[in-house]
């Protein structure tokens, strides 16, 4: 899975648990309601009651369509380090060839102002 | 008494169960012999009655006088109250036993019916309890919504984290780690293990697994005790080079995890952790050359010598005179330090590797107040050390591809010899960089002579160009004399060069217009020569230059000369016209590379018309002899003008 698709994954399961916690909180307040002294209001419940069932239901599919399309774990197969490594020595060269082309251009300004 | 005794028999016996099982059996009692029986019977005769009569007896002494008829109404009444008084009674023996202390245990309790206002009450009661439980069920509820949110926030910053660091690393999941120490149990396997390692070279080392860990704000973390990790570090031991041994990987500055963690954002965190493990990964890299080092010093390679040997140092000699160490040194992270590398590159030769060959030096007029050293940059050496390791070991180890890298062209390595070329590279560098410095020192003596380096792609082999241009006034000169002669095929040359190519240890004088040195010995005239080439010592190098610069002069005048029509011999150094009666006038070059006004110097030599040997250089600089006088170090067109007026005279003394 390239970035793209894994970070939009990662947000569908983030947007998952976003709705776990959202039901907890209905729970409450559907409890709450009951607890009224002068007894629950039925709207307020049947709305509560019915927004718990959908994010329920869209719980689920989430969580089916990420297990379905969750692929296999595969060990690490092409493991790039010895490419890594060719990169940092590449960015050693690089910085040393930074520093001689800074001398230069020193020696270069010496020379402009010895004139 | 009075009164009927009544008997009151069971028509059916009652059969008592004693258990029932779990799986319906039913277990009666065992049956009782027939005396028993009678027995139990007579026990069973009922003196309640009587009991009853006693009691109805007290009671209703006051109330017997009431009519009997009136005696039925009230029974229920009566019934009620018989009841309540054996409760009572019971209560009272209940509280007598508990006072005497007693235990007691009630057999049974028949429960009053409730009156109606008790069972509001218990109804109200338990429907406030109910509520009550709802409203704990709810503040439960939010509490756990909330710690729920805050956990996710933790955990979604941790994830994040470990997500965009799997994009490059290895991270690894050991349940049982989890268990034990309370994280998740998440490594960071820095190991390569795709390498092909049949001899069992390449061993993980305790480095190559990170473990991660949480910070103090649940944030991804990673703990390295400091200067636990290495890297590895070249140096030159000579007492002429003033290098201090630097840490190429301080540059970075690492001040951001010590700053206070809430002002640092999560992608700065991410990125520090990412360098950490570089750093990390690097220092297994070194860890493992270094290694590989040591095994190649101690299986005696070729031109390797090994002068010493510590925990993590290793001391080398290059040539007769150079000594180099590679060490590795443990890397301190957090620390700033100045990086010495652009000031440290002032005071030595800055001396291009291999890729940088290719600048053209021109010729630098202005004496140098700089010192140069011979030894190259300790960076570079480093820097190929671990290019050369990596690409001929590791590269190897994965079936390296075929198109090479940029050190192409260079013949495969075998593993073992890799320290050898490594070490004869060095000493190839610092024997050019010796042989550089005598050409510069000739191509400053001679103005009209150039010099330009070339690429050779190859560590152990240096190139270089002189040239000697002819300036453009002459050649225009040269071309409107051309036109006029008769001499059509003459192409005239506009540079000569010679080129100079180092191997290893060994010169390569190459060039044109050099007679050979059998031509030399026998003493006689011009042979047309092509591209000769020999080779020579470091101390000979300067003399050989200038005299192969100066015959290539001298040709060029001869050939000039033979232009315009006038015979004239050409012998090495020196050009000669024969003027009338047999005289002979010269002109030879001195080459002398310690003279510091010019390294070529010219003679003007008249001679008799007998034969004498040709003069190669003369010692004397009497310039007041007649047979001999010193014209000094010329420029180009001096000496062509100078040529053209012996000419003249030749021309003028034979018309």
């Amino acid at each position: 899975m390239d970035s793209q698709t894994q970070n939009t994954s990662l947000q569908r399961l983030q947007n998952v648990e976003k709705r776990i916690v959202k039901v907890l909180e209905l729970a409450g307040s559907v409890m709450d309601e009951l607890a009224n002294p002068t007894g629950p209001r039925r709207e307020a419940i049947n709305n509560h009651v019915r927004e718990f069932m959908q994010l329920i239901k869209d719980i689920q599919v989430a969580l089916r369509d990420e297990i379905k399309s969750a692929c296999d774990y595969r060990p690490f197969e092409k493991c790039d380090y010895s490419s890594r490594i060719a990169n940092e020595i590449c960015c050693k060269k690089l910085e040393y060839v930074m520093s001689q082309l800074d001398g230069m251009k020193e020696t270069i300004d010496d020379y402009h102002t010895a004139v | 008494m009075d009164g009927k005794l009544e008997i009151s028999l069971d028509k059916l016996p009652i059969k008592r169960l004693e258990v029932i099982e779990e799986n319906g059996l039913e277990r009666f009692p065992p049956d009782v012999g027939y005396e028993e029986k009678r027995e139990s019977l007579i026990r069973r005769i009922d003196f309640a009655w009587a009991v009853e009569k006693d009691d109805k007896n007290n009671k209703q002494k006051k109330r017997s006088r009431e009519t009997s008829a009136a005696q039925w109404e009230f029974q229920s009444m009566v019934d009620n109250l018989q009841l309540a008084h054996q409760e009572l009674s019971v209560i009272i023996d209940l509280i007598n036993t508990v006072e005497a202390n007693d235990a007691v245990t009630v057999a049974s309790m028949t429960r009053p019916r409730p009156f109606p206002n008790e069972a509001l009450s218990d109804l109200a009661v338990s429907a406030a309890t109910k509520l009550q439980c709802f409203r704990h069920l709810g503040k439960y509820f939010k509490q756990s919504a909330n710690a729920l949110e805050q956990q996710m926030a933790r955990e979604a910053r941790f994830y994040g984290a470990l997500i965009r660091l799997q994009q490059n690393w290895k991270v690894k999941r050991q349940r049982a780690v989890a268990l034990a120490s309370g994280n998740e149990g998440f490594t960071i396997d820095l190991f390569d293990n795709s390498l092909y390692d049949p001899a069992g070279i390449f061993r993980p080392s305790p480095l190559s697994t990170v473990c991660v860990d949480h910070d103090s704000a649940g944030m991804l973390a990673i703990n390295l005790p400091p200067k636990s990790y290495h890297s590895l570090q070249f140096g030159f031991l000579s007492a002429y080079t003033d290098d201090m041994p630097i840490d190429s990987s301080k540059t970075k500055t690492q001040s951001a995890c010590d700053a206070d963690k809430e002002s640092v954002s999560d992608d700065e965190c991410v990125k520090e952790t990412h360098s950490l493990l570089r750093e990390v990964h690097q220092a297994i890299f070194s860890e493992q050359v270094f290694d590989l080092v040591n095994r190649e010093a101690c299986n005696q390679s070729l031109g390797v010598t090994v002068t010493g040997i510590q925990e993590n140092y290793i001391q080398l000699n290059i040539g007769q005179e150079t000594s180099v160490f590679i060490s590795l040194v443990p890397t301190s992270q957090g620390e700033e330090t100045v990086d010495s590398s652009s000031t440290q590159n002032l005071e030595n030769a800055i001396l291009p590797l291999d890729t940088l060959d290719g600048l053209n030096l021109p010729e630098d007029k202005p004496d140098t107040p700089k010192k140069k050293s011979v030894i190259p940059n300790q960076i570079s050496c480093e820097i190929y050390l671990l290019q050369i390791f990596h690409q001929h070991v590791f590269l190897k180890a994965k079936d390296r591809p075929t198109s090479g890298g940029g050190v192409s062209g260079q013949p495969a390595k075998e593993g073992s010899g890799l320290l050898g070329h490594f070490c004869m590279s060095l000493a190839h560098r610092i024997f050019s960089n010796k042989v550089l410095m005598e050409l510069e020192n000739v191509v400053r003596g001679v103005p009209y002579m150039q010099l330009t380096s070339h690429p050779t792609w190859h560590s152990r082999t240096s190139s270089w160009t002189l040239f000697v241009k002819i300036p453009q006034s002459i050649l225009h000169a040269c071309q409107t004399r051309a036109s006029d002669s008769h001499h059509r095929k003459h192409v005239t040359k506009s540079q000569f060069h010679t080129k100079v190519v180092v191997t290893d240890d060994c010169i390569n004088v190459e060039g044109e217009g050099a007679p050979n040195v059998v031509g030399l010995f026998k003493g006689t005239s011009q042979e047309i020569c092509s591209m000769n080439r020999y080779d020579c010592d470091l101390a000979d190098l300067s003399v050989i230059i200038l005299q192969q610069v100066a015959s290539q002069v001298i040709r060029w005048l001869h050939e000039e000369a033979l232009m315009v029509g006038i015979k004239a011999n050409w012998d090495f150094l020196c050009l000669s016209f024969e003027l009338e009666q047999g005289e002979t006038l010269s002109l030879v070059a001195h080459v002398d590379p310690e003279d510091t006004e010019g390294c070529i110097s010219w003679w003007l030599v008249m001679e008799d018309g007998f034969v004498e040997e040709r003069k190669l250089s003369l010692d004397i600089s009497d310039g007041a002899s007649e047979s001999r006088k010193f014209l000094g170090h010329l420029s180009l067109e001096v000496l062509y003008s100078t040529m053209m007026d012996l000419v003249g005279l030749c021309n003028g003394g034979g018309n």
